[in-house]
């Protein structure tokens, strides 16, 4: 049993979270979000005044974005527990988990490409930064993919001894009807539904860290079972 | 089926869902309430413009389903398979009804050039009774599964935990309304 080698994973999940909070939370400082109703002047402003953080914050959370490959693994070695051989679901996890990954570290490159030359015309700054938040907050489709199939494998679980309990199940298809609102940013410059709005970027925000700690409280749970059994 | 004091309706898990999609709900609701203290002549005249009559009547009509699935749980609780699923089929068409109403409603909006876009009331308006209706929906296919179950010659008391857990969340649609429809239809 790799049961090392599975702790190991889980871990990655949680220093993703630590990573990426110290590196574009508060090296960055892009929580809260700049509103996308500022001017290109204003936005071009932030670039000029914090650049040295942003981009160390950024390359760190860049790395972060990483942490993520084993994370979705472990979780996929989970579910595979469920599914045998014919493990489509799990498939389906890893595909969109993987691109999950670039949905996290392509905004945080299009952000550094802007705090790369932060003195060039603030029009394209502020295309840059659009991109990056329109880019983070809109592309809600591979982890609701991601969090749907998790919770289809766990109701398909019929057996006496289930992998997974079945609230974790609802849990996961209610975090991922919640990242759902963030399509919506593509038509507001103000107001809940925009990018720095309640319901399409904080509520999203906080489920998708808090569904790290709930998946990472059950796996390991699962992974000391799975050791124990062994 | 224990019949306990201490029972929850359905498996456990449904109530992480139906408890979750609540407070998503109450929080799009202070997010309503928070903009319209911002600006309530604008809400109070885009209010107007609303069909109070329909929104009254899909009430009744939620209402009603409400009661035919609380009477179908009864039936099948006492194993008579066949009557409950005649009374999810009575839910199932007030459901339908209301999707109707709803289509009716939409239309002469739209035809009056009213669109998600024409203000922040109507933003909300559409948003919020649009994914309503998505629960309404979803909601339908729960009763259609629940009548099947109930139709079945196999039909036994260890279902009740569907039937329990699906006219849980059938209640959460009506519970859900019954706020939205006086918070956008009805405050003054």
């Amino acid at each position: 049993m790799n049961t090392k080698s599975q702790l190991l994973c889980a871990w990655c999940g949680i220093a993703f979270l630590v990573l990426f909070t110290i590196g574009w939370v508060f090296l960055a400082r892009f929580l809260p979000p700049p509103s996308p109703a500022l001017s290109a002047n204003e936005v071009a402003a932030i670039y000029q005044q914090n650049t040295g953080a942003i981009r160390f914050g950024l390359m760190l959370a860049m790395i972060a974005g990483g942490l993520t490959a084993p994370w979705v693994a472990v979780i996929a070695n989970q579910m595979k527990r469920i599914e045998g051989d014919s493990p489509v679901l799990t498939y389906t996890m890893l595909v969109a988990g993987a691109a999950g990954i670039l949905v996290l570290v392509l905004p945080v490159m299009a952000w550094t490409v802007a705090a790369f030359r932060p003195d060039r015309d603030p029009e394209l700054i502020m295309l840059l930064n659009d991109f990056g938040w329109i880019f983070f907050v809109m592309t809600f489709s591979p982890f609701f993919v991601q969090n749907m199939v998790i919770g289809l494998a766990i109701f398909a679980d019929k057996s006496d001894a289930p992998v997974f309990p079945r609230w974790l199940g609802y849990f996961n298809i209610w975090v991922a009807i919640l990242l759902v609102p963030g399509g919506l940013i593509t038509f507001f410059k103000t107001g809940p539904f925009a990018w720095d709005g309640i319901i399409a970027f904080w509520l999203p925000l906080v489920i998708f860290f808090g569904w790290f700690l709930v998946m990472f409280q059950v796996l390991l749970k699962n992974i000391k079972q799975q050791a124990l059994a062994a | 089926m224990s019949q306990t004091k201490n029972h929850v309706p359905g498996e456990v898990g449904i109530w992480v869902f139906i408890l979750g999609d609540m407070l998503v709900f109450g929080l799009f609701f202070l997010v309503f309430v928070y903009y319209r203290g911002l600006d309530v002549e604008l809400y109070r005249q885009s209010q107007a413009a609303l069909n109070q009559h329909y929104g009254a009547f899909n009430t009744l009509l939620l209402l009603a389903s409400s009661w035919f699935v609380v009477m179908a749980v009864e039936n099948a609780r006492a194993a008579s398979g066949k009557q409950a699923a005649k009374l999810f089929s009575l839910a199932l068409l007030c459901g339908a009804g209301f999707g109707a109403v709803k289509f009716i409603e939409y239309s002469e909006k739209l035809a009056a050039g009213i669109t998600i876009t024409s203000n922040d009331f109507f933003m909300y308006y559409y948003i919020f009774t649009g994914l309503h209706l998505l629960h309404v929906v979803i909601g339908m296919g729960v009763l259609t599964f629940l009548i099947i179950k109930a139709r079945s010659p196999q039909f036994q008391a260890s279902d009740m935990v569907l039937v329990e857990s699906g006219a849980s969340f059938w209640h959460l649609v009506d519970l859900l309304w019954i706020i939205l429809f006086p918070l956008l239809y009805l405050m003054k």
